[in-house]
């Protein structure tokens, strides 16, 4: 049953990284839950906004930015399947930030209250929620050493490996190959760089026989070489657990 | 560390206990010092009871980002009761008194006591917001921007702890470690400071950094402290 279940995969996930018994699993399955299509560029919550519910990605691509009040855009970290979007807000109560949908996606809308319900009764549940929030503390440290440290070729590469690896790791790439959502400009505002730059720096990257970017997938060609123009070591995002 | 906890969640007298009755070693720390390296697998968790330290990477190139500043009463890297391996340096940068946990009894406690590990999680996702608006500083603010703003949370912080006045603070950092911590030079950061300085925007007794014009700082610094998610600002604290 778990297998079909839109709540499956985070059954799955969590079971990677925290010791979950039987019961732990079925409360997770047990969740209340709408399922909710957005279109393209959607908005999921909005900075500012009061949300009672938390969303858990199941299809498709979002994203997390900050509004500047000089109008420039931040985007803070990218989301893939299988990942609460907003945890944070069902707990802080009030949202810091906006997320948006990168593609057409679907998520699961859970209740904030039966999240932390499970929560409050479950420690290995507790302790699964605390690890991805450590671990997206430790994206984001490194995402601030991106834009802070490295030069423009770095950057965008060290991105690129990133969602690369992750989205290996929940099985969503073979052999380098991964869906790619992302806009040049988007890109650039992951990356703190004008989208002119950033064009530029994946215009070397592919001369460079390094990636292979088209509209929709992105294939990382030199795997070892890239690892090094990027700088990545993907000890942050704590595979091993 | 209890107090901080308690800005933010509730915790009855006996959770408050059992936090006071975790078994803990005291030890000073130098400047400078470390208290892990990057790739190093830690022992401890520890908070920090005294002083500041900042958490660090190196880049390949041999560059240093500083990614956050702790503040006395921070829990310093309890990450590392699931995380297996360090991602990041943390050094400290005063004279510091930490106090060394053993991730056993401290597993436990988070395990047994509901509300007490909501509380921890949530000064967990207080730092992750905290570490997102650093990433938007370092990213798309200029240097100005990027200094006042660095300015404006660190006073903002500390007040709340009541580790300084609403007047100013001592500023535990050089400008090179300011450099580092927001992505520029540190001869670019002296110019900065001394521009909002010459504006009339802060004074500067050496290290002290005084407030002349908060207001002003804080929208040079583009800065609003909804991130921080304090307890004035936000009501829903108490669910658990």
């Amino acid at each position: 049953m778990n297998e079909q279940h839109p709540l499956g995969p985070l059954v799955r996930r969590w079971s990677r990284h925290s010791s979950l018994t039987p019961s732990d699993r079925d409360a997770i399955i047990a969740l209340p839950y709408v399922r909710k299509t957005f279109a393209k560029d959607a908005y999921m919550v909005r900075e500012g906004q009061r949300t009672h519910e938390c969303s858990l990605l199941l299809r498709g691509f979002a994203y997390r930015q900050k509004l500047l009040s000089n109008g420039s855009r931040q985007i803070i970290s990218i989301h893939i399947p299988t990942e609460f979007v907003d945890l944070q807000n069902g707990i802080l109560g009030v949202a810091d930030h906006s997320v948006q949908s990168l593609d057409r996606c679907e998520a699961a809308i859970i209740p904030r209250d039966a999240l932390l319900e499970i929560a409050a009764r479950r420690p290995a549940l507790r302790m699964a929620m605390w690890i991805d929030t450590l671990i997206h503390a430790s994206i984001f440290r490194e995402w601030v050493v991106n834009v802070g440290r490295r030069d423009a070729r770095t950057r965008v590469a060290h991105l690129l490996c990133e969602l690369v690896v992750r989205l290996e790791r929940i099985g969503m790439g073979r052999d380098g190959m991964v869906d790619f959502p992302l806009t040049q400009e988007q890109l650039a505002d992951c990356t703190g760089l004008t989208a002119v730059h950033t064009n530029r720096t994946l215009q070397s990257l592919r001369k460079d026989g390094l990636i292979q970017l088209n509209a929709r997938s992105l294939t990382v060609l030199d795997w070892e070489r890239m690892r090094e123009v990027a700088d990545f070591d993907e000890l942050y995002l704590h595979q091993e657990i | 560390m209890l107090r901080d906890l308690l800005s933010h969640s509730a915790l009855s007298e006996d959770d408050r206990q059992a936090v006071r009755d975790l078994p803990t070693r005291l030890r000073k720390l130098d400047p400078g010092s470390y208290l892990i390296r990057e790739g190093d697998v830690p022992t401890h968790c520890s908070v920090l009871v005294s002083g500041f330290a900042i958490r660090l990477k190196v880049t390949g190139e041999g560059s240093r980002q500083i990614m956050a500043v702790c503040i006395p009463g921070d829990a310093i890297d309890f990450q590392n009761l699931f995380l297996g391996i360090s991602d990041h340096a943390i050094q400290i940068l005063t004279r510091s008194v930490i106090a060394d946990i053993p991730r056993e009894p401290l597993q436990e406690l988070l395990f047994k006591r509901p509300a007490i590990s909501a509380a921890v999680i949530h000064s967990t996702l207080i730092e992750a917001s905290i570490l997102r608006e650093w990433v938007v500083n370092v990213g798309r603010r200029d240097a100005r921007a990027r200094v006042a703003h660095i300015l404006c949370e660190f006073a903002v912080r500390l007040e709340a702890r009541e580790l300084a006045t609403g007047e100013g603070f001592e500023l535990p950092m050089t400008q090179e470690q300011l450099a580092d911590a927001t992505g520029l030079t540190s001869v670019h950061v002296n110019r900065v400071l001394k521009s909002l300085e010459t504006e009339g925007l802060i004074s500067r007794r050496r290290r002290y950094i005084q407030f002349t014009d908060w207001r002003a700082l804080q929208n040079i610094g583009d800065f609003s402290r909804r991130y921080l998610h304090m307890a004035d600002h936000d009501v829903i604290t108490q669910t658990y």
